[in-house]
């Protein structure tokens, strides 16, 4: 994660590595870690709580199932399980033929939302996560509002950067560079904050 | 150098908004330049840090029980059933008496072994010794694998590396201990391997590392870095 530190990135892939192995003691710790961040990203980009447990029901069994293809080269554990989730998300959303009621820019903390929890976690993990959170949340609302709207728009609401130019009145040069743009000095901020 | 127009692609790759086609070509790109590897790899890092934006939410437990249970019930099917038995019966009965010898053997073996650090430990109250068995991840081979013997008390310990190629020029194995009360590894140096992919090392982290929960060798620059840079080869816990 953003901050995930790299003793924690490589505790997760000794976890990637058992659940290759079939540990199921594994896996289930593993979904403790993640369903959290994977959930929340599905229901940003669904809307919807009943569709967006089927998408991450789907990502979890594709992790149990690909494990040991997981390249730590490509990504990191927690990317490649954003990106899977993404993936399997995009799929839902062109299946039923319609974007996400998603609205742009309601990145503030709805913790308030939580009251379902229920995953037994850590206390420390919880307010690792968050932590985490909200420092993404602090480097994306310092973008400059052009690059942060561009981005949520790819990431979250998965417009081509042809719409986005158009929704936006935008070349999509222009688009392309505002994505590329605030992409690499998100992750830098990151890096450094 | 990698152009604009290669960072756009880059971008969008990361994204997963280029078209089937245009991901293919961009693909056969990235296989001969690392550079742009190495940037599509911190574009998707920081794609997925973006994920972390989205509003906090839990799913509710019974997803995990859901999910739980699908992947026992995976793991069931896969169990092979049972062979029918073949004409000549005894030959399986008598390749399971054969293993049995052998693991009664193997365990007089190690019972005896047992024995013999026991005495050492009598011996050296210092010599509390934990093992690592260290497997490899998707870069190394897949059979390379190293064994670390750690003795917390004196804060030394010693690996042995199988079946990992030399690095290439300009690279170094380096050997890292997670520790639970750092945030980082902590580096306990660098390991060469001979030409066979062997190595036998005694190492020393550079600082205190008191509760080692996993021992990881890095590909890093030659010479080494003070914190891990290069992809994971070998990990693992007790």
């Amino acid at each position: 994660m953003a901050d995930t530190s790299t003793a924690q990135q490589m505790l997760d892939q000794e976890m990637i590595a058992r659940i290759g192995r079939r540990d199921q003691t594994a896996f289930s710790a593993f979904y403790d870690r993640m369903s959290g961040p994977l959930y929340s990203l599905a229901i940003k980009m669904l809307g919807d709580p009943a569709e967006a447990q089927d998408a991450l029901q789907d990502v979890f069994l594709q992790i149990w199932s690909r494990a040991s293809m997981y390249d730590p080269e490509q990504s990191s554990v927690f990317s490649w399980t954003v990106l899977l989730t993404r993936s399997r998300v995009i799929d839902r959303l062109r299946a039923r033929g319609r974007r996400s009621r998603v609205v742009v820019g309601s990145t503030e903390d709805t913790s308030g939302a939580e009251a379902d929890a229920s995953v037994a976690e850590s206390a420390a993990d919880t307010a690792e996560k968050k932590d985490e959170a909200a420092r993404v949340r602090y480097v994306l609302n310092n973008l400059p509002s052009e690059q942060r709207e561009a981005i949520e728009l790819a990431f979250f609401e998965h417009l081509s950067h042809h719409e986005i130019a158009a929704r936006l009145g935008q070349p999509l040069g222009t688009i392309k560079a505002r994505i590329r743009r605030g992409l690499l000095k998100l992750r830098e901020r990151l890096h450094n904050l | 150098m990698i152009s604009e127009e290669q960072q756009d692609q880059a971008t969008l790759y990361a994204l997963g908004l280029l078209g089937a086609d245009e991901d293919a070509v961009f693909e056969s790109e990235l296989r001969s330049n690392a550079e742009l590897r190495d940037l599509v790899r911190e574009l998707r890092e920081a794609a997925g840090d973006l994920a972390l934006a989205a509003p906090s939410l839990q799913p509710p437990a019974s997803l995990k029980q859901r999910i739980m249970h699908d992947v026992a019930t995976q793991t069931e099917r896969v169990v092979p059933m049972p062979a029918q038995r073949p004409p000549l019966g005894w030959i399986p009965w008598a390749i399971a008496a054969a293993l049995a010898l052998f693991c009664g053997l193997l365990a007089l073996d190690r019972m005896r072994l047992e024995r013999q650090l026991a005495d050492i430990r009598a011996v050296d109250p210092l010599m509390q010794t934990t093992f690592y068995a260290l497997a490899p991840s998707a870069p190394a081979p897949a059979d390379a694998k190293a064994t670390v013997a750690w003795q917390p008390g004196r804060q030394s310990g010693v690996i042995r590396i199988s079946n990992l190629p030399a690095p290439e020029p300009g690279k170094d194995y380096q050997l890292w201990a997670v520790d639970a009360e750092h945030k980082d590894p902590i580096s306990a140096g660098i390991v060469r391997v001979d030409k066979n992919g062997v190595a036998q090392v005694r190492f020393k982290p550079v600082e205190k590392a008191q509760h080692v929960k996993a021992f990881a060798i890095s590909l890093e620059r030659e010479g080494g870095v003070p914190k891990k840079e290069g992809p994971i080869l070998l990990v693992g816990t007790t």
